[in-house]
């Protein structure tokens, strides 16, 4: 017996009761069984193909610190380069670590910062050429050499297109499960028996998270052994990253089932809560390209520090130390949306 | 009409439910309006009122579904504050569909059950028992959203009495069952009263008020008649009668009416109000019939005349 809030003891056979019930549930719902595990597959193999070989293009990266217009129009002037806009150097400094930015400029009052990705000299050589041609008059470059590895597109795509995939359906899922829960009158039967709502929510987690990690292990299989995408850190890891995302989608998907009256209005919140992930969350350009103003709205959402912590742990085999501040965010997600999801059921009462 | 009377008569800790002056309102309706009413151990006590007049929302209080606005209520000796406690003592059947329709009847009883404590050999036990008892033994592996509405609304039942709750609240339970079925059932309240619990029931169908120890009639929220069933059509001024036929109808009816018999002429026969059936002897005597028959109002006429009080002036 743990207790959990409200003074109630929770009883462990009533949460495994609960988890039997949804897993007994899902498993019959073959279509959505299959839902869960092919259709990330599905959509690996689409981004695979779609996202295969080298990045198009080189991509530089610079970081505006005032001072040096001349030189800033000459290189925005240059058709052969992407040019994203970062915030400071350490951003771009990282970027081109993980191997998804050629190189960059950091251009200061008095002095002209360039680095350079020392794994492709080619491209190296070019950009300090282009640098020289755009100086007005005699000015110092300093050169900094960092060594990224040469990255596929895929390579980093994967990692995060894993916790959007996991995220979409144990949401949507979730929520309507939840939903049913209510129009089908279950909640009343079982609101008036021992059955207490921290003990729902947990069963459901339970009961979930066996899917979840189906669909991880799919998905990691996929990403790894069909696209190669390395694993650099331990998978277990990694799986831990993408339950706990999971335990968020769904007792995020349980709180906004109280704002739906069908499964339809479940529906409309994909673009509420699951587009806007897809665009703010880094999962297909870098968090650091994304302008300042929105960054914030970057920060208030979970898929942000799961693509941290999966292609850290990847693409850098960062342990679960180093991850330790996604970790920390995640749980803070799961653990505010479990509170919102437990008190939500309970309002619902008249 | 008052209902205090069971109140002050019998003492609070023989009441399963014992509740004063119940309000809620839902936005502008008041759909509890000072209920007041008392439910003893051990008796079937059925609630009958026109369709929106509270009962379930009375029900769905007992279980702490509904916050009250006002009133007091104490639930197995419990103040309804604290109900949670006793809440495993209760077995609450929904006048809705509440079971789940992907689930098999078996799946549905296993994970009542387990939400109740109750396992391994026992919940298998208990569940052959009551599959019997509502008689869908055969159907255990079919899903439950795939049954008839009458097997429906028999494994609700089953699901209700799965952990032999000592109050039972049942929500209009025999819709859509059938005759043989429903005796079965009553039979079945029978012994579980019989055993000390209690049933509190609601029903639209009058034979089955009838079968209970009291019914109270409740109307706009508060209940405006309770009693035997008997009782309760006195109460709405209904009275046992006689049919005579007479071979003169003008001269007996006189007679009986200067003895201070009610009488009214309905075609070729007379129909003589009793206070009781004792008084048929005299009225007999005096009237000496071809033919007669005994008249016991039903208590459709009574919930008509009851729900009729107050309606057009
Ligand atoms: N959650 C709710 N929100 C708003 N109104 C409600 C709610 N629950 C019940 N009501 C209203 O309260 C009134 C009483 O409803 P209730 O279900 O208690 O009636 P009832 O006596 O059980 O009727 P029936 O015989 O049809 O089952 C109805 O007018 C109903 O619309
Ligand atoms: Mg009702």
């Amino acid at each position: 017996m743990i207790s959990i809030f409200e003074g109630l003891d929770a009883s462990l056979d009533r949460i495994l009761a609960v988890a039997l019930r949804v897993i007994r549930q899902l498993k019959r719902d073959r279509r959505t069984v299959g839902l869960i595990t092919f259709i990330p597959i599905f959509l690996m193999v689409l981004f695979g193909y779609a996202l295969s070989g080298d990045m198009s293009g080189i991509c530089l990266g610079l970081v505006d610190e005032g001072g040096q217009e001349g030189l800033r129009g000459h290189i925005e002037g240059v058709d052969d380069f992407e040019i994203l806009h970062l915030g400071s150097a350490s951003d771009a400094e990282q970027l081109i670590e993980e191997g998804r930015l050629n190189g960059a400029i950091v251009l200061g009052p008095g002095q002209v910062v360039v680095m350079l990705d020392g794994s492709s000299p080619q491209i190296a050589t070019s950009l300090i050429n282009l640098v020289r041609a755009g100086l007005e008059g005699p000015m110092p470059l300093d050169l900094r050499y960092i060594y990224g590895y040469d990255l596929e597109m895929m390579d980093s795509v994967g990692p995060a297109v894993l916790g959007l995939v996991v995220f979409f359906f144990t949401f949507i899922v979730s929520a309507v499960s939840f939903l049913r829960e209510r129009t089908q009158g279950s909640l009343e039967k079982f609101v008036a028996s021992p059955l207490s709502r921290p003990e729902m929510v947990l069963g459901y987690l339970l009961g979930f998270s066996v899917f979840t990690v189906i669909q991880s292990v799919t998905t990691l299989v996929v990403v790894v052994f069909v696209f190669g995408v390395p694993m650099y850190g331990s998978p277990i890891t990694a799986l831990a990253v993408v339950l706990l995302l999971g335990a968020a989608a769904l007792v995020m998907g349980a709180f906004f089932s109280n704002f739906a009256k069908t499964e339809f209005q479940v529906v409309q919140f994909i673009p509420l809560v699951i587009l806007p992930q897809v665009v703010l969350t880094g999962v297909w350009w870098p968090l650091q390209s994304i302008p300042e103003s929105i960054r914030p709205v970057s920060s208030i959402l979970p898929l942000t520090y799961s693509s941290e912590a999966l292609r850290a742990v990847m693409l850098k085999g960062a342990s679960l130390c180093e991850i330790m501040p996604d970790i920390f965010a995640l749980s803070l997600f799961f653990a505010i949306g479990f509170l919102a999801a437990t008190l939500a059921l309970k309002r619902e009462v008249g | 009409m008052s209902d205090d009377i069971l109140i002050q008569n019998e003492a609070s800790n023989d009441m399963t439910v014992a509740a004063r002056d119940l309000v809620k309102r839902f936005g502008q309706l008041k759909v509890l309006d000072g209920l007041t009413i008392c439910i003893p151990r051990g008796t079937t006590y059925c609630l009958l009122g026109p369709n929106g007049s509270g009962k379930t929302t009375f029900i769905r209080s007992i279980v702490g579904l509904i916050r009250l606005d006002g009133g007091e209520m104490e639930v197995l000796g419990r103040p309804i504050s604290r109900v949670r406690e006793i809440i495993s003592r209760i077995g609450y059947m929904t006048q809705h569909k509440a079971l789940y329709p992907d689930l098999t009847l078996q799946e549905n009883m296993e994970f009542y059950a387990s939400l109740y404590g109750i396992k391994g050999a026992r919940r298998r036990a208990r569940i052959d028992e009551l599959l019997e008892m509502v008689d869908l033994e055969d159907h255990r592996r079919r899903l439950a959203g795939d049954l008839s509405g009458g097997m429906y609304q028999r494994l609700s039942l089953a699901c209700t009495l799965i952990h032999d709750p000592d109050l039972l609240l049942l929500d209009e339970p025999t819709v859509g069952v059938d005759p043989r079925l429903r005796r079965t059932f009553w039979e079945y309240f029978e012994s579980l009263t019989d055993g000390g619990a209690t049933i509190l029931i609601t029903t639209h169908l009058m034979d089955e008020a009838e079968k209970c120890r009291i019914v109270g009639y409740m109307k706009a929220g508060r209940l405006e008649a309770e009693g035997s069933p008997v009782a309760i059509k006195r109460l709405a001024g209904l009275r046992p009668s006689i049919r005579l036929w007479v071979d003169d109808s003008k001269a007996t009816a006189d007679l009986l009416a200067s003895s201070g018999f009610e009488v009214i002429e309905s075609g070729d026969a007379l129909d003589v109000f009793l206070d009781s059936f004792n008084d048929a002897r005299t009225v007999l005597d005096l009237a000496r019939p071809r033919d007669l028959k005994l008249v016991e109002p039903t208590l459709e006429e009574a919930f008509l005349r009851l729900s009729d009080i107050g309606r057009g002036g």
